[in-house]
């Protein structure tokens, strides 16, 4: 029993340690923006019936990686090489699923609810999720031509494999798929809305954007130190790196604006690059895959009301205010190209 | 080819490389020394990955501080966390290279299905980088190293933690490279493999050239030059190891 409990106690360290990597949320511009629309609902002695649909959807896509088997957070070949008999290790099997958070969140529902139905069909999304998730792993190990990232393909021209590296990058960012399911709703409501409003559509297209905002103050979050380093050896200038930083971005950005309001949607991403370019290249915050991207609430709050207010003025006064935004945007690629050169010299690696 | 004079880098209180200078024009150069002496942090500069503090380092003619990008172009490095995605293949490692160094299409799919037959990657191209063994790694960055023919060819511990294979597949493959004309230099403790392989040696302990093959004649065998450098562990601490087994 105690080598069993001394395995519980470490995988609890691990699942906590691990769940404290979820509260990158908090700083995360989408979030942010839930939470300022039920303060406003709570200040206004209303029920915050309005940040639910958002809320909802971060908790959805949330359920990935809180699902995940706290057995597999121990190294399999770990788990072949302990002494356990089959007996001990079924214990440990199932001991082990008390840790998982879903388990706590059942128990709260059924606590909280007294619905075994809605606690049963948590566990069956969550199941099902883990399932998908298990079968993808699975599939890119035994069939390599299945993995999803090699559809990603390279781009013509010098920055080409970069800005593929970069677009593989995002799509390990729980921020992509929320603004990925933005698109999907916007896109219903536009087709199939017997009479959709037409400002909805770029507040729509914000709404990707901000989803994907935070993303943008940390570029090179998920770059490991050895991709930085390659960086400092490629015969190209900051600027160019930063530029196939930016079509990878904008070009997610604006697949996912398309069916709803692309020029705002762009220029909204064209906002927020340039914004999150200091805290990209100088404050270069730290990000784990797989989770919400954590930013800087100054730097958020600043994407999120210039990127909303120049977005309706391109929105309503066209492609002259378009033009500005673009002005600002290069001048933010060329000075951030500059300071990137400077903080590499600078930096001891 | 190299050219290094009275280079001097610290960190803080920490002098990592205390006025090192030395020429290599051709052949392979070899530099060891104990962990924490001062090779990579040199390595680092000689490739313009850090500015010295003082001094000046030259290579094939230009300044890597104020021509950084220019010799970027001309030299080929293996760092010492070998500067490669985990998102990218072997393969793609190499189709992002040959175009920042301004090969086309056919030249870069030439040359890298050349390298990765040589270098024993051609089962691995399409692997991704994390799913790489640790010798894998070390021959894509070779790979990406050499792939646009670069004069210099700087390379941190090609031979650290690699297996007998890949090791004598990289030895071959260095000695090749010099034969044709390109300066390799590289750091390593792995004495008897620098034994067969340097043209030139030179060892440093706490940021000092404190012996050179290019000054000095080798007399003895490069051991034992080695280990009057390097003071030997305190293995007395381990006496446990032997006394009392549970």
């Amino acid at each position: 029993m105690a080598a069993i409990i001394a395995i519980l106690k470490a995988l609890g360290r691990v699942v906590k340690r691990d769940l404290g990597t979820l509260r990158s949320i908090q700083f995360n511009n989408f979030f942010f923006f839930a939470m300022l629309l039920t303060y406003s609902s709570l200040a206004s002695g209303r029920k915050p019936a309005g940040a639910a649909p958002f809320l909802v959807l971060l908790g959805f896509v949330l359920l990935f990686p809180l699902s995940s088997d706290p057995l597999s957070k121990i190294p399999a070949i770990r788990l072949v090489l302990w002494p356990l008999t089959r007996g001990q290790w079924w214990r440990l099997r199932l001991a082990s699923l008390g840790l998982s958070p879903i388990f706590w969140i059942t128990v709260l529902i059924l606590v909280t609810t007294g619905s075994p139905a809605a606690a049963g069909m948590l566990v069956v999304v969550a199941m099902v999720m883990q399932s998908l998730l298990m079968l993808a792993g699975w599939l890119a190990r035994r069939a390599p031509r299945w993995n999803p990232y090699r559809y990603v393909p390279q781009l013509p021209g010098a920055l080409g494999g970069l800005v593929r590296n970069n677009v593989r990058q995002m799509l390990t960012l729980l921020d992509l798929y929320v603004a990925i399911m933005v698109t999907i709703a916007g896109s219903a409501y536009r087709w199939f809305s017997p009479h959709p409003e037409p400002r909805a559509l770029p507040i729509m297209a914000f709404l990707i954007g901000l989803a994907l905002s935070t993303h943008a103050q940390c570029l090179f979050g998920l770059d490991s130190a050895s991709g930085l380093t390659r960086y400092r050896l490629l015969p190209v200038r900051g600027w160019q790196i930063l530029l196939a930083k930016d079509i990878a971005f904008l070009g997610i950005l604006l697949v996912l604006v398309l069916p709803l309001s692309p020029m705002a949607g762009l220029a909204f991403g064209l906002v927020v690059v340039a914004i999150g370019r200091y805290p990209s290249v100088v404050l270069r915050l730290p990000q784990k895959r797989w989770r919400f991207t954590s930013g800087d609430f100054r730097f958020g709050a600043l994407q999120m009301v210039l990127g909303t207010a120049l977005g309706f003025a391109v929105y309503d006064n066209g492609r002259w205010f378009f033009v500005a935004v673009v002005v600002v945007y290069l001048a933010s690629l060329f000075g951030g190209g500059w300071l990137w050169e400077r903080e590499s010299r600078q930096s001891a690696l | 080819m190299i050219s290094c004079r009275e280079v001097t880098k610290s960190f803080e209180d920490l002098v990592a490389v205390d006025h090192v200078s030395f020429e290599v024009s051709s052949g392979i150069c070899a530099l060891l020394g104990p962990n924490g002496a001062g090779k990579s942090t040199l390595l680092k500069v000689l490739t313009g990955l850090l500015p010295p503090d003082s001094g000046e380092v030259r290579v094939a003619g230009l300044d890597v501080a104020k021509q950084s990008l220019q010799v970027r172009r001309i030299i080929g490095v293996v760092p010492e966390d070998l500067g490669l995605f985990d998102s990218l293949t072997v393969q793609e490692h190499l189709e992002l290279t040959g175009p920042i160094y301004g090969l086309n299409a056919t030249e870069t799919r030439d040359r890298s299905d050349s390298l990765l037959r040589v270098l024993g990657l051609d089962d691995a191209r399409d692997t991704f980088l994390d799913q790489c063994s640790h010798g894998m790694r070390k021959k894509t960055a070779l790979a990406v190293a050499l792939l646009h023919n670069p004069r210099v060819l700087f390379l941190d511990e090609p031979f650290e933690g690699i297996d007998p294979v890949a090791s004598k597949t990289i030895q071959d493959l260095l000695k090749a490279v010099a034969s044709r004309g390109i300066v390799v230099f590289l750091t390593s403790h792995i004495l008897s493999i620098v034994d067969r392989l340097a043209t030139e040696m030179m060892m440093i302990r706490d940021g000092r050239i404190v012996w050179s093959s290019a000054t000095q004649t080798v007399s003895r065998p490069l051991e034992e030059i080695y280990f009057e450098l390097v003071e030997a562990a305190p293995l007395e601490e381990l006496a446990w190891l032997r006394s009392s087994p549970s």
